[in-house]
């Protein structure tokens, strides 16, 4: 990969662009592809499926037969999210692999994050939020009459942009979930600590301090402690809200490494707006573009033999 | 002349400076003239005996006030233990659930208003809510009490530490909420576990000053409970308080009571100062543990 390549969206956070200087060698599997001798831009009509959906259509999304072949954890089927009167979700059907990382990518403001935040109704605390279609989490109806959210959300584990670990210790922050499930014995709640925080590569370094504050503790740390807080239940899948984008390179470099290990045991569902990062950490890409799916498929063939033009422009940066 | 409008505003300025530091000189003086004033005059009849002796009746040798900072202290406490549950909860409604039911602004500018009532006027709903109520119902004369007294000072609480607990609970930021939510912690679990631990330093200051307010408060117990030159610790009773006894000798013909006076005046200033400092160490406490975060 080229040092001096960069994604189109310059975002300021020091998570994002810095990266590729910071860590010229790239893992290996997947490379983002460098601009190729095609003329930068094109003309508009160069992008029919962008032009139909800015004309307020929804096309039919290009999902690869690789990702109808995955066994399915989570059904998303004909989604709709309207924010009071605006509409940001237009018909999202897409299946999400059990076991793999699958990353969603789109410039802002293509309903990545509405996507993830809809898996375990986190929308339904904002006012005005209405849906229709469905997501079914391992078969079970997420949105049907009678669901209870607590529930729901219990089996779901969800990390955020920003860290968010609570003022209180970095031990009652990793066993908050357990605590609020009524688990009281301190045996069970100490093993469950260490081996959230083993999984989340932060045992060594905290292991001497669990009473201390969260709030001690270095941005990545915290961001670590919070997935250590995410997992610590065993959730069925977990989301990743841009879990980068508020740390420097380093910390980056480092969340996506245990990403890695985890996806060995937990489902990922990550937004990213940083396309390497969703190149380097995932099974599964899917593009979106204002609240459509566009194309969907193993990350490798969408980063490097994507089956759209507008695709290959936007992986590639030249579009978006 | 550039000069000339230099010089002006040179003028100006200095003219202003000298204004803003004379009122603020004058205000120091004041105060500082008050405060001794009242070292001068009360230090004087501050002794062992006025911390140990209750009033003896004899206008002579009039005792001491025992009594009164006892029954100070207690109808403070129990005015902390009516007004600071209902103050938070109601705080916590505002802050977290008004926004899915009713009420909610009609009970803040509701709120707002009782916090500016003259206590005069609380005083007199004491009295009508539950002084006269409870003498109908044990059919004595009058029931003057220290309950009474006590729920006259939590009514001033009351408004105050639902409006302050409402607004440091704004101030958590709205990602503690999603983050306790979305590991499938229940509203409540979410308000008692995390938010309103993570705004406890603020809340307690607020409460605080909230108790500060009231310790200084005469006219609410005017009417409910009433005073008294016994020490007694049963709030049913007529209740002794600094205030009250500070007014009753005050106002009354004897020297020796009017020192006494002097005194307590001194005594209470002295609580108020101490629970101001209290709330100054909270705060920065509170604001150490806040810094810690970024």
């Amino acid at each position: 990969m080229p040092a001096s390549m960069t994604h189109p969206h310059s975002h300021p956070q020091p998570g994002s662009d810095s990266r590729s200087d910071a860590r010229p060698e790239a893992r290996p599997e997947v490379a983002v592809r460098a601009p190729s001798a095609l003329p930068r831009g094109g003309p508009a009509s160069a992008y029919p499926i962008i032009d139909a959906i800015k004309r307020g259509e929804t096309p039919t999304p290009r999902i690869h037969d690789s990702v109808r072949a995955e066994p399915v954890i989570l059904a998303v089927n004909n989604f709709q999210l309207w924010y009071g009167q605006s509409k940001a979700l237009h018909g999202i059907t897409m299946p999400v692999a059990k076991g793999k990382v699958t990353a969603l990518i789109g410039p802002s403001g293509c309903g990545k994050s509405t996507l993830l935040r809809s898996v375990n109704r986190l929308n339904d605390l904002i006012e005005g939020v209405r849906v229709e279609g469905s997501i079914d989490l391992n078969g079970n109806s997420v949105y049907a009459r009678g669901v209870d959210v607590i529930d729901l959300r219990k089996r779901l584990g969800m990390v955020f942009q920003k860290p968010n670990p609570f003022p209180m210790s970095i031990f009652e922050n990793v066993v908050y979930a357990l605590r609020i499930s009524g688990e009281r014995n301190k045996k069970a709640l100490a093993d469950a600590c260490e081996k959230a925080l083993r999984q989340a590569a932060l045992w060594d370094e905290v292991k001497d301090r669990l009473k201390a504050s969260a709030m001690g503790l270095s941005g990545g740390q915290q961001q670590r402690l919070c997935i250590a807080r995410a997992i610590v239940s065993e959730p069925e899948v977990l989301l990743l809200d841009e879990p980068c984008s508020a740390l420097d390179p380093i910390a980056t470099l480092r969340i996506e490494e245990l990403i890695h290990e985890i996806s060995s045991r937990y489902t990922v569902l990550i937004v990213t707006h940083n396309m390497q990062q969703a190149a380097r950490v995932s099974d599964y890409t899917a593009f979106m573009y204002l609240g459509r799916l566009v194309e969907y498929g193993r990350t490798a063939d969408l980063f490097q033999v994507p089956q759209l033009r507008e695709t290959e422009d936007y992986v590639t940066g030249r579009f978006g | 002349m550039a000069s000339a409008r230099f010089e002006t505003r040179r003028l100006t300025s200095d003219a202003m400076f000298g204004v803003c530091a004379a009122c603020a000189a004058v205000i120091v003086t004041l105060l500082l003239l008050v405060s001794g004033y009242l070292v001068f005059i009360g230090a004087g009849a501050i002794n062992l005996s006025f911390f140990t002796d209750v009033p003896t009746g004899d206008v002579a040798q009039p005792g001491g006030m025992r009594h009164a900072i006892e029954g100070t202290l207690i109808l403070l406490a129990l005015a902390a233990a009516i007004g600071v549950p209902l103050g938070v909860a109601s705080g916590v409604y505002l802050s977290e659930y008004s926004h899915e039911w009713l009420f909610a602004s009609p009970m803040r500018f509701i709120a707002d208003v009782l916090t500016g009532v003259p206590s005069i006027v609380v005083g007199i709903l004491g009295y009508e809510l539950v002084v006269v109520p409870v003498s109908r119902w044990t059919s004595n004369s009058v029931s003057f009490s220290g309950y009474a007294g006590a729920a006259a000072l939590a009514f001033i609480m009351i408004p105050i530490v639902a409006r302050t607990t409402e607004e440091m609970l704004r101030l958590v930021p709205k990602t503690y909420r999603e983050g306790s939510l979305a590991l499938g912690a229940s509203k409540a679990q979410t308000v008692l576990r995390v938010v309103l631990p993570s705004a406890f330093g603020s809340i307690s200051t607020g409460i605080m000053l909230a108790i500060a307010r009231v310790a200084g408060e005469t006219a609410p117990l005017l009417f409910t409970a009433l005073g008294s030159r016994l020490l007694t610790r049963d709030p049913s009773e007529p209740f002794p308080s600094l205030t009250l006894q500070i007014y009753t000798y005050a106002t009354g013909p004897y020297p020796e009571q009017k020192n006494l006076a002097w005194a307590g005046i001194l005594v209470l200033l002295a609580i108020l100062f101490v629970v101001n400092l209290l709330i100054r160490v909270v705060a920065s406490r509170h604001a150490a543990t806040r810094m810690g975060k970024s």
